[in-house]
């Protein structure tokens, strides 16, 4: 899932503050799973928005708005009857939940309510971890399944730096390193001799590099 | 002789802020107890309002907020005593929550203090007396909620 | 009937009423002061004066004395009238400035200070009479009356002495309304209290009175032995205020017959009363009390509010000093262990430690016998983190310090081995119990014989057995023992009885028929909201009328009606033709608590068709004008806004349906040792099939192993014995060589996948999977033939010791130790009853028990006595100075460190004897997992209560029983395994099963799957559908909300406690609608 945390609120709060009625936009995807854009946090933002403007003695109204998926439009468009002088729409969806909604409403004020982070895993309650880059160019079979562009820190993909020390990454004592990772797991499948093999340069035109990706179907193109 | 009248019996001018407070209570232990209370007479001011939950567990960040929205002064909430929860972990799971929500109001300009948390088992009838009379005068000193609303 | 005008509202009025009385049921408020509803108005204070007019023309009149006429005009709020209340308030004030109720009618009347000066000293008498009448006209002793004249116009008794007619009644306190008049002022000596049983005598009670707080029926009852109306046939007073007219001094005891196929006795126990005990003081020095006395010091509930203080002054103690086996362990008094003393002891050092932190706790004893599930924690926690001092030592005097009272206890110090003084705040007796002389009665009466201390023993292995056939026994009366046994062996009883009854099962059972239920669900909300004046409970504070007109301007409110009693027989019939009438759907009742009242109204709607979850209830009793006495205005200002709420919450309220789900009528249990054996023939006898699973290919477990009891039951015979029965079963089917790998279903039907392949299905599940014995790897065990635990030296039937030889036994061998940290409970009872075996068979051998504390609680501390008196020696050492075990050949010797002597003892011995522990089986981790049923970090199962449930799994209909919960001989495992079996069979004995109506519910299009709600629930109710949302079966949910109030989509709603419902109260609270 995407994974992606709230701005800080004094950040949100200051994005929103000229505006007297907004929409604050939920989505009922990936970040209601990671419990920053759902519609209990729609609920709790909106409230706190509401009290912070009293506070400065601001009318502000907040429509409360949770969609499915931001990311479509036939969900986008059940904003719309809620848009009755909105000047501006809030959405706490990921990245791309916040521009499509903008592409959609032309001439509405989006402004974006998360830090869209990471692809990532629930780890327990609470705690979301990365595990994907969406690099484009998957290494997950040479790697015991342990992916080395995005769990070290360096990306390295050809063994450890110097940093890697009993177990943990330099960058942080909280972080696994990714390389230890990988070579324990290459050992409990029994094929530590895959470690000893060279893995070319990643083809970086297939991520970000690249610029913006776009995936194509013409099979599943809508026949008009 | 000169009438001087006695300072008991003038009446006081300077009136003492009464809070609003709302109090979010477990229906096994915290309801209970404010029910054993009120069997034994134990008096205090009339500035709490009650409202009855299942399990503390069932207490939602969004309850708390919307108190403070309707012009809470303090909010409450009671459940049991840690490690007797009715429904195993309910009490606990509220604290965190408590806890949270402390730090969401802090940046809406409200004092977290107006937040607390107390654990009382269903027989502390006095103990709810004594919570509720310190819980008044802790807000009491807080002065009113700046979302206070004049009825 | 009298129509009469009271401030131009039109008033009917019973003819002989007062003005008074008609006005106050118009709702209209006129101030009384001397009006007390025990006697008969007299005018005396005229406060309560108002202007009528008759065809004598307008004039001023006491209202509670002018009786109503027709066609009479009465204005309470006129300018005259004020004046008037005013003059009559000021002159009180000036003679009683200082007086609360006083000042009170002076705020209500506008007087704020009294234009006269006084004329002496002030007073709080207001001359008004009521006590002289009470006395002479109600009492009819006529103790007190008027003395003197004009100011100096006093109550007096004659010649202002003790008056020697006085009774001490109190009636003149009782109607005095400032509070002036007190009687033991007349009776020359204050008179003594009436103590309270249910406090210990620390308190006092009325004389009308509950038994005690919890009581049921929690009805009062009258005193009849300090009633002055049974005394002497006067008074009366209770009957005239209660306005429900609740009192009938003519009721008598009732006797009544009932037929019953079983008895089931369980008369609990009377504590040991230490007066006997001259030389500990109890009695003659106030601050030696009794552990019961001090648990009720240390109830938030108790005479000192849980605030700790001393019963000569009231001082808070610092010092306070526990001693242990008062009427226990001692040849003057019980023999026997009481077996709770040492942990309730533990337990009330570490509240007192709680409550106070300046308290300084240190508990006397012989040894501490924390020999339950947890307690050896508990206790390791109380000494070591919470700073309670333990003493091995017994007190040898107990002397009063004179003038502070405190007292001085003298001890044999066990480190520095003199004798040591010391003064302690208070001391605190932890008395033991004896059969209660009701029980023994009673027990006679059914022919049920009993030990010789009174206990009703049973035979072995029947731990709810009487000897006499349908006759059982639970509790305390069948020998001391703690809260989870009490409760295990109740359970036990009643599958007993189950059992023993099945056939009769449910046949006298009649079901209630309710009229169909009207749907509501499209209708406008039409709220009914009954006022309940409670008597004066709630009328007197709160201003009724007020709320009910309040109640009036909410949305959605149809109907509002104010009533004496909401819950009385005719008020309930009210509501039911209201809601037809008014075509009602929702119910709002404003009185007294939902916890005690919710059920008796929904019960009401149920007949009056709706759904019993229309209805909510606001306390505006308990929460409201019981607490708030002192402010009238502002206590039905509360009470106005709690009835918003709720009408605001009963305006969203929708019916909610119980979901009911068959019951397969079989029961599977794991394990076939003794617990699990027991478990299923008691079910096979309740008349279900019962699947046994074993994970060996023989049954019998542990059982197979052992001998004999302490009390000389044959356990392998018993084994067999059930082996036999399990196997001759028709009714029981047998799953060998079979462990449980995975399970589906929930309470009512549950599917079990076995490691052979096979499935069972049953409606409940009984886990007794047992336990095993540690396998010592120190003191030579497993190297020296001659070194062996207490189970092998049984199952060789024990050893051969020459004449002069020695056999030496080592306690809490792997038990009570870090990686072991609790008490195996069985080894002390075990070893005794080894050595005792031993003795019998060579009584020239010698043999020595190493040991840290002596657990043989209960009556097996008789067998621990006679050990001793056999000559077994008892040594005991310190935990860091465990025994030195070296080998020579065959000979053995054992170096012990003894803890009394200070000094190393070398025992040479033929054998060894290792207590060892009692373990969980590893199996236990695998099988919670596929049960989802906890277990604790020793590996033992987790009960849902450690004292309230001691045989149930949090899980709904998954019960636990014998070793796999933990230690215990076979006498306990066979009385959970019975416990276990009555609980599973209450869930089997009903085709169905009613689940709670007030559970948790998904959304299905809201649902996005994050299975917050499964990670969250204690019960495991949530589980993932095929379509990727989840369900929550109502069954296995218990409503606590814990999953909706996670929820991040909102997916989830808990009935009654719906967001909407609980947003609608705050948004209320707020003052919006």
């Amino acid at each position: 899932m995407i994974v992606a945390k709230q701005k800080p609120f004094e950040t949100i709060y200051g994005m929103v503050a000229p505006n007297k009625r907004i929409m604050l936009a939920g989505c009922g995807s990936c970040v209601t799973v990671c419990f920053a854009g759902g519609e209990k946090e729609v609920g709790i933002l909106a409230s706190l928005l509401r009290m912070r403007a009293q506070k400065d003695r601001k009318d502000l109204d907040v429509v409360e708005a949770t969609i499915k998926r931001q990311c479509d439009v036939e969900f986008i468009d059940e904003l719309k009857p809620k848009l009755d002088g909105v000047e501006a729409i809030l959405s706490i969806g990921c990245g791309a939940g916040v521009q499509y909604i903008a592409e959609r409403f032309g001439k509405t004020i989006v402004l974006p309510g998360l830090d869209t982070t990471f692809l990532g895993v629930t780890e327990a309650m609470g705690v979301w971890t990365e595990r994907c880059q969406g690099c484009g160019d998957c290494k997950l079979h040479l790697t015991a399944g342990v992916c080395p562009i995005a769990r070290c820190s360096k990306s390295l993909l050809n063994g450890p730096c110097g940093g890697s020390m009993n177990g943990k990454c330099e960058v942080s004592a909280d972080t696994p390193c990714g390389w230890q990772l990988i070579v324990d797991r290459m050992e409990a499948l029994g094929i530590l001799d895959r470690y000893e093999q060279i893995t070319p340069a990643n083809d970086w035109t297939a991520s970000r590099d690249g610029g913006p990706r776009r995936i194509d179907r013409e099979d599943l193109h809508e026949i008009k | 002789m000169v009438e001087v009248p006695s300072e008991k019996m003038s009446p006081a001018t300077t009136p003492v802020f009464e809070p609003r407070i709302v109090a979010l209570l477990c229906h096994y232990c915290a309801f209970a107890a404010a029910d054993m209370a009120g069997v034994m007479r134990l008096q205090h001011s009339p500035n709490i309002r009650v409202i009855r939950l299942p399990c503390t567990g069932k207490l939602d960040i969004l309850y708390l907020l919307r108190a403070f929205e309707e012009g809470a002064d303090g909010v409450m909430v009671a459940g049991c005593e840690e490690g007797s929860c009715h429904f195993v972990k309910g009490n606990l799971v509220a604290k965190r929550r408590v806890n949270f929500t402390k730090g969401l109001v802090a940046q809406v300009g409200i004092d977290p203090e107006r937040l607390r948390m107390y654990n009382l088992s269903s027989s502390m009838g006095p103990r709810w007396a004594e919570i509720s009379r310190e819980m008044i005068e802790h807000v009491r000193s807080l002065g009113p909620s700046h979302l206070r609303r004049e009825k | 009937m009298a129509t009469l005008a009271i401030n131009g509202i039109t008033v009917t009025a019973d003819e002989g009423a007062t003005i008074l009385e008609a006005a106050e049921s118009a709702g209209i408020n006129i101030p009384t002061l001397c009006r007390h509803r025990a006697m008969l108005p007299t005018g005396a204070c005229r406060i309560c004066m108002v202007r009528i007019e008759d065809a004598r023309g307008p004039r001023l009149v006491a209202s509670c004395v002018h009786p109503v006429q027709d066609g009479l005009k009465v204005e309470t709020d006129t300018d005259d009238v004020r004046e008037a209340r005013r003059m009559v308030a000021e002159l009180m004030l000036a003679r009683c400035p200082d007086n609360a109720a006083v000042k009170e009618i002076a705020r209500q009347t506008g007087v704020a200070d009294a234009a006269w000066a006084d004329r002496g000293e002030p007073d709080d008498c207001v001359l008004c009479g009521r006590c002289v009448e009470v006395c002479h006209d109600v009492m009819k002793v006529g103790a007190i009356d008027f003395n003197g004249r004009g100011s100096a116009r006093t109550v007096r008794a004659p010649f202002d002495e003790a008056s020697p007619v006085c009774q001490q009644c109190g009636a003149c306190a009782f109607v005095c309304p400032t509070g002036k008049i007190r009687p033991d002022g007349l009776w020359g000596h204050r008179p003594g209290p009436l103590r309270e049983p249910f406090e210990e005598g620390l308190g006092c009670r009325p004389t009308i009175n509950r038994p005690f707080p919890s009581a049921v029926p929690s009805i009062p009852a009258i005193d009849r032995g300090n009633c002055v109306h049974f005394k002497t046939g006067q008074c009366g007073v209770c009957q005239k205020v209660c306005p429900a007219g609740a009192i009938d001094y003519d009721e008598a005891a009732r006797e009544r017959t009932l037929e019953v196929g079983a008895v089931v006795l369980s008369p609990g126990f009377r504590r040991f009363d230490p007066s006997g005990l001259g030389e500990l003081g109890f009695g003659r020095f106030p601050n030696v009390v009794t552990s019961i006395q001090f648990e009720r010091i240390l109830s938030a509930s108790g005479p000192t509010m849980g605030v700790v203080k001393r019963p000569s002054d009231g001082a808070h103690p610092r010092k306070i000093a526990f001693l242990q086996c008062v009427g226990s362990r001692d040849r003057r008094t019980h023999v026997y262990c009481s077996a709770f003393c040492c942990m309730q002891a533990t337990k009330e050092a570490m509240i007192a430690r709680e409550h106070d932190r300046g308290i300084d706790p240190t508990i006397f004893f012989m040894d501490i016998r924390a020999f339950g599930k947890g307690f050896e924690s508990y206790f390791n926690r109380a000494r070591t983190e919470t700073g309670v001092r333990y003493v091995r030592s017994q007190v040898s005097s107990v002397k009063e310090v004179l003038g502070s009272r405190n007292l001085l206890l003298s001890w044999v110090d066990p480190v520095a081995g003199r004798r040591t003084d010391g003064e302690f705040d208070m001391l605190v007796l932890s008395v033991g119990a004896e059969p209660s002389p009701e029980g023994i009665a009673l027990a006679r009466k059914l022919g049920v014989a009993l030990d010789e201390h009174g206990f009703c023993r049973g035979a072995p292995f029947e731990p709810v057995g009487t000897g006499v056939e349908g006759v059982y026994v639970t509790g305390m009366f069948s020998g001391p023992k703690d809260i989870p046994e009490t409760v295990s062996q109740a359970s036990a009883a009643a599958g007993a009885v189950a059992s023993y009854l099945h056939e009769a099962r449910g046949t006298e059972v009649s079901k209630r028929e309710y009229p169909l239920q009207k749907d509501v669900a499209s209708e406008e909300p039409r709220v009914g909201v009954f006022v309940c004046h409670c008597g004066i409970n709630i009328a007197g504070t709160v201003k009724v009328e007020e709320v009910e007109k309040f109640a009036r301007t909410l949305p959605g409110v149809a109907h509002v009606e104010r009533s004496l009693f909401t819950c009385s027989q005719d008020s309930q019939q009210n509501i039911k033709k209201r809601i037809a009438e008014k075509g009602l759907n929702r119910v709002v009742v404003a009185s007294c608590t939902p916890r005690t009242h919710e059920p008796i109204f929904q019960e009401t709607l149920r007949e009056a068709a709706l759904n019993p979850y229309l209805f909510e209830m606001a306390n505006i009793r308990e929460h409201c004008a019981w607490v708030h006495q002192a402010v009238p205005d502002e206590a039905t200002v509360k009470a106005m806004e709690l009835v918003a709420m709720t009408v605001a919450k009963a305006r969203m309220l929708g019916a909610l349906q119980t979901t009911s789900i068959p019951v397969h009528r079989e029961a599977i249990v794991v394990g076939a040792g003794i617990a699990g054996m027991t478990a299923a023939l008691s079910l096979s006898g309740q008349g279900f099939v019962v699947h046994l699973v074993e994970r060996e290919g023989e049954l019998g477990g542990l059982g197979r192993r052992l001998r004999t009891t302490l009390r000389g039951g044959d356990v392998r015979a018993h084994a067999t014995l059930l082996s036999d029965a399990v196997k001759r079963n028709d009714r029981i089917r047998l799953h060998t060589g079979a462990a449980p790998v995975s399970m589906g279903g929930h309470i009512g039907r549950f599917e079990l996948a076995l490691s052979t392949g096979a499935k069972v299905e049953g409606g409940v599940i009984v886990v007794a999977t047992g336990g095993r014995e540690h396998k010592p790897a120190h003191f030579l065990h497993g190297e020296h033939p001659r070194v062996l635990t207490q189970l092998e030296i049984e199952e060789r039937g024990g050893v051969d010791v020459p004449d002069g030889g020695n056999i030496v036994m080592i306690q809490c061998v792997g038990s009570r130790v870090p990686e072991r940290g609790y008490c195996s409970r069985v080894c002390c009872s075990q070893a005794v009853k080894n050595a005792l075996a031993i003795k019998k068979k060579h009584p020239r051998a010698g043999v020595t028990v190493l040991y840290r504390d002596i657990r043989t609680y209960g009556l097996y501390e008789e067998a621990y006595r006679a050990a001793r008196e056999a000559g077994v020696v008892f040594l005991r050492f310190e935990e860091d100075r465990q025994p030195d075990v070296a080998s020579e050949g065959d000979r053995l010797s054992v170096i012990h460190h003894d803890a009394e002597f200070g000094a190393n003892v070398m025992i040479a011995a033929d054998w060894l004897v290792l207590s060892a522990a009692v373990e969980a089986l590893p199996e236990n981790r695998a099988l919670g997992e596929v049960l989802k049923v906890p277990v604790m970090d020793d590996g033992f199962f987790l009960e849902a209560h450690a004292k309230l449930r001691p045989a149930d799994f949090a899980s709904e209909g998954i019960f636990v029983a014998g070793l796999a919960h933990g230690p215990k001989n076979a006498d306990e495992s066979i009385a959970q395994a019975l416990a276990a079996a009555g609980r599973a069979g209450i869930i089997l004995s009903h085709d169905t099963i009613e689940a709670n109506a007030v559970v948790s519910r998904v959304d299905e299009e809201k649902c996005i799957s994050c299975l917050t709600c499964v990670r969250i629930c204690p019960y495991d109710a949530p589980a993932p559908r095929a379509d990727g949302t989840v369900e929550i079966p109502a069954v296995k949910c218990q409503g606590c909300g814990l999953c909706a109030a996670a929820c991040p989509g909102k997916a989830i709603q808990l009935g009654k406690f719906k967001d909407e419902q609980v947003e609608a109260m705050i948004t209320a609270f707020g003052g919006r609608q």
